[in-house]
């Protein structure tokens, strides 16, 4: 934040696997649903792929939010890596309690591939909340 | 590394809100030796030719489409790297039509993203490997477990592709079921005449050549993967020579011993030597090794003697155990009734008159134990009889499901009373009535049009109790509205949930197939593939999967064999796809963690090396395993660490 640019931009990294979460942001596409450009999408296969260290080095290089999203429970393409997922953010967590980063910066959620409102609303809140949090106080 | 970028303006659907030359001197300012270049509709055929010109004019050797969706047209661009002369694999898509052109309001915040992921795309594909697609042998044979009518039905579609057939089925008849019941829903089709043509085209029909059966077996071990399967098969011995035999049944009667024939539930007597059943198919009987005075050591040769045949009756048969090369496997293993003693209020096992479903099938089969006859066990026929629907289903104490046929044999049980016995008073105690389809509702409506039966709806089975003797059994029930009264019924019938096969389990563990949380055996998606287990090359048709009716274990029958016709084509290889794991064997600390989360089995342990190893033709590149490795010595081809953290790292610059 500066006095040129009074309001904090935050820089987010969204996980999505290919299936379900980044078939809805292109639903959200097709329906040309407006939402901030704040959030950089990586393209994973499965949510079960996502590894903790990618999280951490997205906190690492500056993000001030990341953003995992997968396959409802139940849905995954590859029957169950989401569950793994979870387990996997529930540990990251704990990790990034340990690094002082505030849970509320890294948030899991479920987005079908037909629920492009979902994706936006789901990337507007995000973007909202960690504008409201601020840049992250101590770097990993 | 010369990297090219290829642009698609997309008329202007991309260009209204990103600027390509803006764009463009973000790429140089990153990488000032980058090559740009912008196309109109990349995906036309003219935009396709001229990528694939511009690749090899300028000696493109790592490439970045910024377009729509890899979803829409990463395989449309990855072909035309082949055309070019270059590895598919060495290419990263960039969705910069959905997730920014169409989804940005301000054109300058969204040229910049577009700049970034461009950027980050660069940074990436510089670390892609060349990926190759690799091709196995396979064997288009096909192992079927169990004959009937999913089983048969796939094995014939199959066998009349000229293919080798393998049909194992752990009984010595063939048909399953529905061969046992005298009449079938919703037509009334007499379940025999219905299954015949079938099984006489297995036998002897114009490709029963190519169908190996195998009765009295069971499959014990499975080795290898989808293309190539290694099955061992053990089978016990017949003690008639199915090939010799002539089937008629001289040998029967004279057989001195007798016991229950577990053929019709107990319900009457067999030979040591017998048919299950008048009609049963192959037309053979067989001895049952336990019952044989001979087999069990003593002098009786009594079939031998009156057997027409030499060499019919083969004393000295043997168990065996056989070994058969597949391709692909398909269980149609069938189901079983609920264990009606599991709901001991209405005292099946321990009142004469209370029977399941099934036991009264053969009570009404003119081949079954009273020929047909609906007798008590005091011989009368039955004034009253109580129909109790949803036994074991619907509850949570029991099955939660629904198996949905249970309404409609029990419907066509009400049809063939009222036919047999005119007048008989039919009491229908149900929870719920399930009976959707275009013919399903004509025998619930005839049973509602029969003025001697009556309808009962409970809430509970634990609302209803039977008690009674030989003489007949009264119901005791308090409906769903909290009325209560009794019923005298000279017989009850009950209509037990479907489950699981005895024997799933172990089959299951044999084939490493995944069972559900009912112990059906797992479908890889309930509507898309049902057909389909979870590993690969291991189809699934009929009540094995999920009760179902006829008609649907039919379909899914075919649809097994389907997949089989056009997925393992003889002459034609296998194709892996290269997006895969792979474990570094000197990295692996043989942690194992990896096995455990693969959802596809492909990942097996190598106890001698101590290390994991991922079967390529299993894999499904979820990357799973990958991210749950300890050590990092799993790669997740095109989707590894490094490429990762290269597209993170650059587009947060």
């Amino acid at each position: 934040m500066t006095a040129d640019n009074p309001v904090f931009e935050p820089r987010i990294i969204g996980f999505l696997c290919n299936w379900c979460s980044y078939a809805g942001a292109d639903k959200a596409g097709t329906a040309q649903n407006l939402y901030p450009p704040n959030v950089d999408v990586i393209r994973v296969m499965c949510s079960g792929r996502i590894d903790p260290q990618f999280v951490l080095k997205a906190f690492e290089q500056g993000a001030d939010g990341v953003l995992i999203l997968a396959c409802h429970p139940g849905d995954c393409h590859y029957k169950e890596g989401n569950y793994r997922a979870v387990q996997r953010y529930r540990l990251l967590l704990q990790m990034m309690e340990s690094f002082g980063i505030e849970k509320e910066r890294c948030r899991f959620d479920f987005v079908s591939a037909g629920e492009g409102d979902k994706f936006v609303n789901v990337i507007t809140d995000m973007v909202n909340t960690v504008r409201a949090m601020g840049p992250v106080k101590s770097p990993v | 590394m010369k990297t090219g970028v290829y642009f698609c303006k997309c008329g202007t659907n991309i260009t209204e809100k990103i600027d390509a030359e803006k764009t463009r001197e973000t790429l140089v300012q990153h990488y000032p030796g980058i090559h740009f270049s912008a196309v109109d509709f990349m995906c036309s055929e003219e935009g396709k030719e001229a990528i694939e010109k511009d690749l090899v004019a300028n000696g493109v050797e790592r490439v970045v489409i910024s377009a729509c969706s890899p979803r829409d047209h990463e395989t449309t661009f990855m072909r035309v790297l082949s055309k070019a002369g270059l590895n598919p694999y060495l290419m990263q898509m960039v969705n910069v039509r959905e997730q920014i052109a169409w989804v940005t309001a301000d054109s300058s915040k969204a040229t910049e993203k577009a700049g970034r992921y461009l950027c980050s795309a660069v940074n990436r594909v510089q670390l892609h490997d060349p990926l190759e697609k690799k091709e196995i042998d396979i064997c288009p044979d096909v192992l079927v477990i169990g004959a009937g009518p999913a089983g048969m039905k796939t094995a014939l579609s199959i066998a009349g592709s000229g293919r080798k057939v393998v049909l194992v089925e752990k009984s010595p008849v063939i048909g399953g079921m529905p061969v046992r019941y005298e009449e079938l829903f919703p037509n009334m089709e007499c379940g025999p005449c219905m299954l015949e043509p079938l099984m006489g085209d297995l036998l002897h029909g114009e490709y029963a050549g190519n169908i190996e059966l195998l009765t009295m077996a069971e499959v014990t071990e499975v080795v290898g993967s989808y293309g190539n399967f290694v099955a061992k098969i053990s089978q016990k011995p017949r003690f008639v020579d199915m090939h010799t035999c002539i089937g008629c049944a001289e040998c029967i009667e004279p057989c001195p011993v007798s016991a229950t024939n577990i053929f019709n539930y107990n319900l009457n007597e067999r030979r040591a030597i017998s048919f299950p059943f008048a009609g049963a198919l192959p037309n053979a009987p067989f001895i049952d090794e336990k019952l044989c005075i001979s087999l069990k050591g003593g002098e009786c040769r009594k079939c031998q003697e009156s057997c027409p045949v030499e060499g019919a009756i083969v004393f000295d048969d043997k168990a065996t155990v056989l070994e058969r090369t597949i391709g692909a496997i398909i269980v149609a293993v069938g189901s079983d009734l609920y264990d009606c003693t599991k709901v001991p209020d209405l005292g099946y096992g321990r009142l004469g008159n209370v029977y399941t479903s099934n036991e009264f099938e053969r009570i009404m089969a003119s081949n079954g134990p009273t020929e047909g006859e609906i007798r008590t066990v005091n011989g009368k026929p039955p004034s009253s009889v109580a129909i109790i629907h949803c036994v074991g289903s619907l509850d949570p104490n029991h099955k939660e499901y629904c198996s949905g046929v249970c309404c409609q044999y029990a419907f066509k049980f009400n049809h063939i009373i009222e036919k047999k016995l005119p007048g008989t008073s039919i009491h229908h105690f149900y929870k719920e009535l399930a009976i959707p389809g275009k013919e399903e509702f004509s025998l619930y409506k005839h049973a509602r049009s029969n003025p001697h039966a009556t309808f009962i709806r409970y809430g509970d089975i634990r609302d209803l109790s039977i008690a009674g003797d030989e003489a007949g059994s009264l119901v005791s029930y308090r409906d769903l509205y909290g009325k209560s009264g009794s019923i005298k019924a000279d017989m009850v019938v009950l209509c037990p949930g479907v489950v699981p096969a005895a024997g799933s389990e172990t089959l299951a563990a044999v084939l490493e197939a995944g069972q559900d949380s009912s112990g059906f055996f797992e479908e890889l998606h309930g509507r898309l593939d049902s057909a389909q287990s979870k590993i690969r090359g291991i189809f699934l048709a009929g009540t094995c999967q999920s009760p179902m009716d006829i008609q649907k274990a039919m379909n899914q029958g075919m649809a097994a064999a389907g997949y089989i016709l056009s997925g393992l084509v003889a002459g034609r290889k296998l194709e892996i796809q290269p997006v895969n794991a792979e474990v570094d064997p000197e990295r692996c600390s043989g942690c194992r963690v990896c096995v455990a989360v693969c959802p596809y089995k492909a990942i097996s342990f190598d106890d001698e090396k101590a290390v994991a190893m991922v079967n390529e033709v299993l894999c499904q590149g979820c990357g799973t395993c990958v991210a749950a490795c300890p050590s990092a010595s799993i790669k997740g081809n095109h989707f590894t660490n490094a490429e990762i953290l290269a597209e993170i790292e650059e587009v947060l610059k």
